[in-house]
């Protein structure tokens, strides 16, 4: 008998230990995500997130990097089955070394009172995926049947060093464009000039840089294009790294330009998957997190100012509350399209979550984001969102912060988001509808950030 | 000579914890986990043991920060240990944490304590 008890606690201790090692997070909870059971991982990858430093409420613990949980669980429409599969929560850019910056969500509903939750650490795999994705871009550039090609030759400065039958072929261009930048083969809103040296930089780091998107003929219609910019085996002969030597037109690189229409539709829906905001086909927080960390890159090593404007739709929990979600879905996607239209191609426009937007604008400074924002918020003033429940008015209220060195080290894109968000806060306390710019001396108040989201 | 059972928050804990008799760690009324440089378990009071459900020959000898209480593991607790020798400085600092004693999201405080000079680095542990 005592041998049956004894032999009961030291299973019972051995399965304890189980679970305290299992290398992943175990959650169960309410179904309104108060935690009843919680093994140490879990503990060890929220703790740092919980806003209120308690670990009672798995939904309230991730708050702040998935702010629909509660929501998204409450109108899961099954009995019981996988709410989330490998959802992809962007933690808040982290100085600390070893930080874990994403975290995969595997939610299960077991039934109407109860779910068990999932929680992984998968930064390094995530940038394993992420080389992996390049290479494959690479790989797919050089190895896919080539129809046709230009090939331009660039000099140190990206400047096209000769004409040849190929530019005219792909693009148009005649041979007055020799001695100018490659930026050229570009829409004006496409490129900035900070970026046309970033990719060279690149190229000369990678061995190659590639990228996707509109290109311009010589007669300004635009096509679909691919751009591989990799750098001549023989350009040291070129004296690339003195900066003494004449900058005629010497090859450096070597820009090959495709026509890829065609194949366009088939890699914009393997994007849109994994990168666009379901709703409003905008891109999602992983999208913007992954060009706010290469923009910063960029910024740290050739300095220029970058902005961050973060919308809100002003009172938007009213429109919910008074014409049901459905419509307030529909001014979500309405704001998002304004939001396309007003911004560059260069400019990233991501939905954050819920009713907040941020734009992330490369090589511009506070006059001209504000300018930005300001048009923004001014043509959303003057539209009207077709409902079910006749015609919606909204507005929206923005607030700018700027990467500048005059203003000191902000702290990554998440010092910088920081910065925005209080601005808005201010935007939303001087009555809606206006767009704001941070300064020194506005409140640095930890909790800004959470209370510009509820000051509607 | 003093007989008084140490508190949590006694100044200069490291110390007596040092010299403390197995017994003596035993009948403290908080958590006492005591580890060398390479983070391994050395001494494992009976308050700790019970309220984390497992008995000390469990966990004497293992990381502590891998495979006992893989909760502390980031840089709320672990790294500050790791900062603290890294820079050669001594740490005593109480913070307000959540264990996941059996499961149960339990509140505590955590002192951690730790000097270059120190025999052992400590995680005290109180719930509050």
């Amino acid at each position: 008998m005592d041998d049956g008890i004894e032999q009961l606690r030291a299973e019972h201790e051995a399965l304890i230990q189980f679970l305290y090692l299992a290398p992943v997070g175990l959650v169960q909870a309410g179904i309104d995500g108060e935690i009843a059971m919680i093994n140490p991982i879990s503990a060890q990858l929220l703790m740092p997130l919980s806003p209120d430093g308690c670990l009672s409420n798995l939904f309230t613990a991730l708050e702040g990097v998935a702010p629909d949980l509660r929501l998204q669980c409450e109108q899961y429409p099954r009995a019981n089955g996988m709410v989330f599969e490998g959802l992809h929560l962007h933690l808040h850019a982290d100085e600390r070394k070893r930080a874990p910056q994403i975290l995969s969500l595997d939610l299960l509903k077991l039934d109407a009172r109860r779910i068990m939750a999932v929680i992984r650490d998968i930064t390094a795999e995530v940038r394993r995926e992420r080389q992996l994705r390049q290479s494959d871009a690479w790989l797919n550039a050089i190895l896919t049947r080539i129809s046709d090609y230009a090939l331009v030759s660039l000099d140190r400065e990206g400047r096209v060093c000769e004409w040849n039958e190929s530019i005219a072929r792909v693009t148009g261009f005649g041979e007055h464009i020799v001695g100018s930048p490659y930026s050229m083969f570009y829409p004006l809103d496409a490129m900035t000039p900070e970026h046309l040296h970033d990719r060279l930089r690149e190229a000369e780091r990678n061995g190659w840089s590639l990228d996707e998107g509109p290109r311009l003929r010589a007669d300004g219609s635009q096509f679909w294009g691919s751009a591989l910019i990799a750098p001549l085996p023989d350009r040291e002969a070129f004296c690339l790294d003195d900066p003494e030597a004449p900058t005629g037109y010497e090859p450096s690189y070597c820009l090959i330009l495709r026509d890829i229409s065609d194949k366009r539709a088939a890699t914009e829906s393997r994007r849109q998957a994994a990168f666009c905001d379901h709703l409003t086909g905008l891109a999602n927080r992983r999208a913007f997190f992954e060009a706010a960390e290469l923009e910063l890159d960029r910024a740290a090593h050739t300095p220029r100012p970058l902005a961050l404007v973060i919308f809100d739709a002003d009172l938007f929990k009213h429109i919910n509350d008074r014409y049901g979600h459905p419509a307030g879905d529909r001014v979500l996607c309405d704001l998002a399209d304004a939001l396309r239209d007003s911004f560059r191609i260069v400019d990233t426009v991501a939905r954050l979550g819920g009713e907040e937007f941020a734009v992330l604008l490369p090589s511009t400074g506070e006059e001209a984001a504000l300018a930005g924002a300001e048009r923004l918020r001014a043509l959303v003033a003057t539209r009207l969102v077709a409902t079910d429940h006749g015609e919606i008015a909204y507005t929206v209220s923005a607030g700018i912060a700027v990467l500048d060195a005059r203003d000191g080290e902000p702290g990554g894109i998440d010092g910088l988001i920081k910065r925005a968000d209080q601005a808005l806060y201010l935007a939303k306390r001087s009555g809606r509808n206006r767009a704001v710019c941070w300064t020194p001396n506005l409140p640095a108040n930890e909790d800004t950030p959470k209370r510009s989201r509820d000051a509607g | 000579m003093t007989t008084a059972t140490p508190t949590f928050d006694a100044p200069g804990l490291a110390d007596l914890l040092d010299t403390s008799s197995p017994e003596a760690l035993d009948a403290l009324d908080f958590g006492v986990i005591a580890f060398d440089a390479e983070t391994i378990v050395q001494r494992y009071n009976a308050t700790e043991s019970q309220a984390a459900g497992l008995s000390p020959q469990r966990v004497l000898g293992e990381p502590l920060f891998t495979n006992v209480a893989p909760c502390m593991n980031n840089f709320m607790v672990a790294q500050r240990f790791e900062d603290a020798a890294d820079q050669g400085v001594e740490l005593d600092d109480t913070i307000d944490y959540v264990l996941t004693l059996r499961m149960r999201p339990v509140k505590v405080k955590l002192r951690l304590l730790a000097a270059p000079s120190g025999a052992y680095r400590y995680v005290l542990v109180q719930r509050r």
